[in-house]
C-alpha cells in the first residue's frame, strides 16, 4: 500500500461520516412509518442505550458480561499455554493434540456446548464460563501451538546455560518470545467470544448482555434488542482499541524487524 | 516379517499416531465407562447415541432437517463471499469509498454480535430460513471483507503492471492476473467461512428457524432427549471434521504448493 501514510482526506471523510449520516437519516425515515416494535427509530434506541448508563441494573449487566467474557478468554489462554507446553515437553503428544484434541474442539457446534453446559451444571456463572471457554479454547491452543513452534532452540540453549530453574526459564525467556502469538489468540479468542460465546448466556445465566437480549426479545422490546447491540459494538470496540490493538503492536510478530 | 512388523510399530510409536488411536479409545472408554454412573438424561452411553444416529439418518424426515441445514449454511456461505468480496473491491479500486468501508463499515460488522443479528433479523422476518440465512450470513460479511481485503493489498504491483503492458482491457487483467493471485485469500474466506458459519448456524435454527438440526435441537433440549442432542453433535462434528481432512487441507496443500514463493 503506498497510500495509506498521513491522514485521510478531507473529502474521504466527508463520504465516510456522510453516509453513516445518510444512513441514520434514513433509518429514522423509515422507521416513521413502522410500528416501534419491528423498527424503532433512532431516538428510541438512544432512549434505551440511556438505561445502560441511568439505570444500575441494566449496566451491571455489561459489566457482569465484560467480566466473563474476560475472565473466560485468560482461563482458555492459560489452558492453551498448558496444552503446548506439555507438547513442547514431550513431542510425542503432537499427533493427538493437534488430529484429535483440536479436530474435536474446533468442530463442535457452540450452541451444543450451550445445551450440555446447561444439562451438566445448572445455571449459573460457572456454566457460563464454562460454555465460553470451550468455545474459545480451540483459537488458543492454535496460537499458542504456533508461538512454541518457532521458538528458537539456539535461545533456549542460551537459556539453559544462564540458569537451571524451568521455572525461570519460562517466564524469562520463553514466555516474552511467544508473546506476539499469545497477544493475536487473545485478540482473536476475544473477539469470538463477544460474538458467538455470548450465546451461553441465552441458556446459562439470569444476568448478562445475552439475558437481557433474550427478555428483550420475548417482550418484543427492539429498541432494546437494538441498544443491547450497540453495547457490544461498543464495548467490544472500545477495550479492542484502547487495550488489545496497543498490545498487539507492542508484541509485533515483526519487532526488531525491519520492515 | 516379525522384525518389520516391529520396526513399523515402533516408528507409528514415535511420530504419536499409536498415542492418537490410543487417547480415542480412552476417550471413548471413559465415556462408556463413566455413563454408567450418571442418569443417561444426563449423558448417554457411546451405545445409545449410535443407535439414535443410526434412526436418525434412517428416518427420512430427519435427515431431511440435515440437509436443510446444509442448504442454510452453503447459501449463507455463498451470500457472504459475493457481498464480502464485492465490498472488498469497491474499497480497493474506488478510492473515495476506502474509508467509508475500511473505516467504518468492516469495523462495525465486525464489532456486531452474531447474537445481534439473530434478534434482529427474528424481530424483522419471524422464524423462517430467511432469518437463519440473513444472520449467518452477516455474521460471515466482515471474515470475507478482510481477507478478500488482504489479498488485494498483497498483490503483487509488478505483476499487476506486466498484464497492464500486455493487454489494455481491465476486464482481461482482472480475470487473467488478479483472480488467479487471490486465489489463495480466496479460498482462506471461504474456508474460515466454513468453520464459523457451521458454528453459528445451530444457534440461528435454534431460535430463529422453522427446520434444520438447530430446530431439531431445540425440541430434543425441551424434552430432555440428551440422545438425539448428542447424536446432532456427533453428525455436526463428523461432517465439519471429515470436510476439513478431505477437502480443504488437501486444496490447502496443493495451493501452498503452487502459490509459494521460493
Amino acid at each position: 500500500m503506498s497510500d495509506t501514510a498521513g491522514k485521510p482526506a478531507l473529502l474521504d471523510r466527508l463520504i465516510a461520516d456522510g453516509t453513516i449520516v445518510a444512513l441514520i437519516v434514513v433509518w429514522w425515515l423509515i422507521a416513521r412509518q413502522l410500528p416501534t416494535y419491528v423498527l424503532p427509530g433512532p431516538y428510541d434506541v438512544l432512549q434505551s442505550l440511556a438505561r445502560f448508563v441511568t439505570d444500575g441494573a441494566t449496566a451491571f449487566n455489561a459489566f457482569v458480561s465484560l467480566t466473563r467474557v474476560v475472565a473466560s478468554v485468560l482461563i482458555a489462554m492459560v489452558m492453551g499455554v498448558l496444552i503446548a507446553l506439555a507438547v513442547q515437553a514431550a513431542p510425542i503428544l503432537n499427533a493427538t493434540v493437534e488430529r484429535r484434541l483440536l479436530v474435536f474442539l474446533s468442530s463442535f457446534p457452540s450452541v451444543g456446548w450451550a445445551i450440555l453446559g446447561v444439562v451438566w451444571f445448572k445455571i449459573s456463572t460457572p456454566t457460563v464460563l464454562f460454555i465460553q471457554t470451550a468455545i474459545i479454547l480451540p483459537f488458543c491452543i492454535v496460537n499458542a501451538l504456533a508461538g512454541f513452534r518457532q521458538l528458537d532452540q539456539e535461545l533456549d540453549e542460551m537459556g539453559r546455560s544462564m540458569t537451571r530453574s524451568p521455572v525461570r526459564r519460562f517466564f524469562k525467556l520463553t514466555l516474552p518470545l511467544i508473546a506476539p502469538f499469545l497477544v493475536a489468540g487473545l485478540r482473536i479468542a476475544y473477539g469470538i467470544c463477544w460474538k458467538i460465546a455470548l450465546v451461553s448466556e441465552l441458556f446459562g445465566a439470569s444476568s448478562g448482555l445475552g439475558y437481557l437480549l433474550m427478555n428483550a426479545q420475548s417482550t418484543s422490546d427492539a429498541a432494546m434488542v437494538f441498544a443491547c447491540c450497540l453495547v457490544i459494538v461498543v464495548i467490544y470496540t472500545a477495550t479492542d482499541y484502547l487495550l488489545l490493538k496497543p498490545l498487539a503492536e507492542r508484541f509485533s510478530v515483526n519487532q526488531g524487524l525491519q520492515t | 516379517m516379525r522384525a518389520f512388523i516391529i520396526q513399523h510399530l515402533s516408528r507409528a510409536w514415535s511420530s504419536g499416531t499409536v498415542l492418537a488411536h490410543l487417547f480415542t479409545v480412552a476417550f471413548l472408554l471413559a465415556w462408556w465407562g463413566y455413563s454408567f454412573i450418571v442418569p443417561a438424561y444426563q449423558l448417554p452411553g457411546p451405545g445409545l447415541v449410535a443407535t439414535r444416529a443410526i434412526a436418525f439418518l434412517q428416518d427420512s424426515d430427519e435427515f431431511a432437517q440435515l440437509l436443510l441445514s446444509l442448504a442454510h449454511v452453503s447459501i449463507a456461505i455463498a451470500a457472504a463471499f459475493v457481498i464480502g468480496s464485492l465490498l472488498a473491491a469497491l474499497a480497493h479500486y474506488v478510492r473515495p469509498l476506502r474509508l467509508l468501508i475500511d473505516g467504518r463499515l468492516t469495523p462495525f460488522l465486525n464489532a456486531f454480535s452474531a447474537i445481534g443479528w439473530l434478534f434482529l433479523a427474528m424481530l424483522w422476518f419471524g422464524l423462517d430460513s430467511f432469518t437463519v440465512i440473513f444472520a449467518v450470513t452477516l455474521i460471515l460479511i466482515p471474515f470475507t471483507i478482510i481477507n478478500v481485503r488482504t489479498g488485494l493489498q498483497e498483490l503483487d504491483a509488478d505483476l499487476i503492471e506486466l498484464g497492464r503492458s500486455l493487454s489494455r482491457n481491465p476486464l482481461q487483467v482482472g480475470v487473467r492476473i488478479v483472480v488467479p493471485l487471490l486465489v489463495p485469500y480466496l479460498f482462506a474466506s471461504l474456508r474460515n467461512s466454513f468453520g464459523v458459519s457451521w458454528k453459528v448456524v445451530l444457534t440461528a435454527e435454534l431460535f430463529g428457524g422453522s427446520g434444520g438440526v438447530g430446530f431439531l435441537l431445540n425440541i430434543a433440549r425441551q424434552q430432555f432427549d440428551t440422545e438425539t442432542i448428542f447424536a446432532i453433535i456427533g453428525f455436526i462434528l463428523c461432517f465439519v471434521a471429515f470436510s476439513e481432512i478431505i477437502l480443504f487441507r488437501p486444496i490447502q496443500r496443493h495451493l501452498d504448493r503452487s502459490y509459494g514463493r521460493v
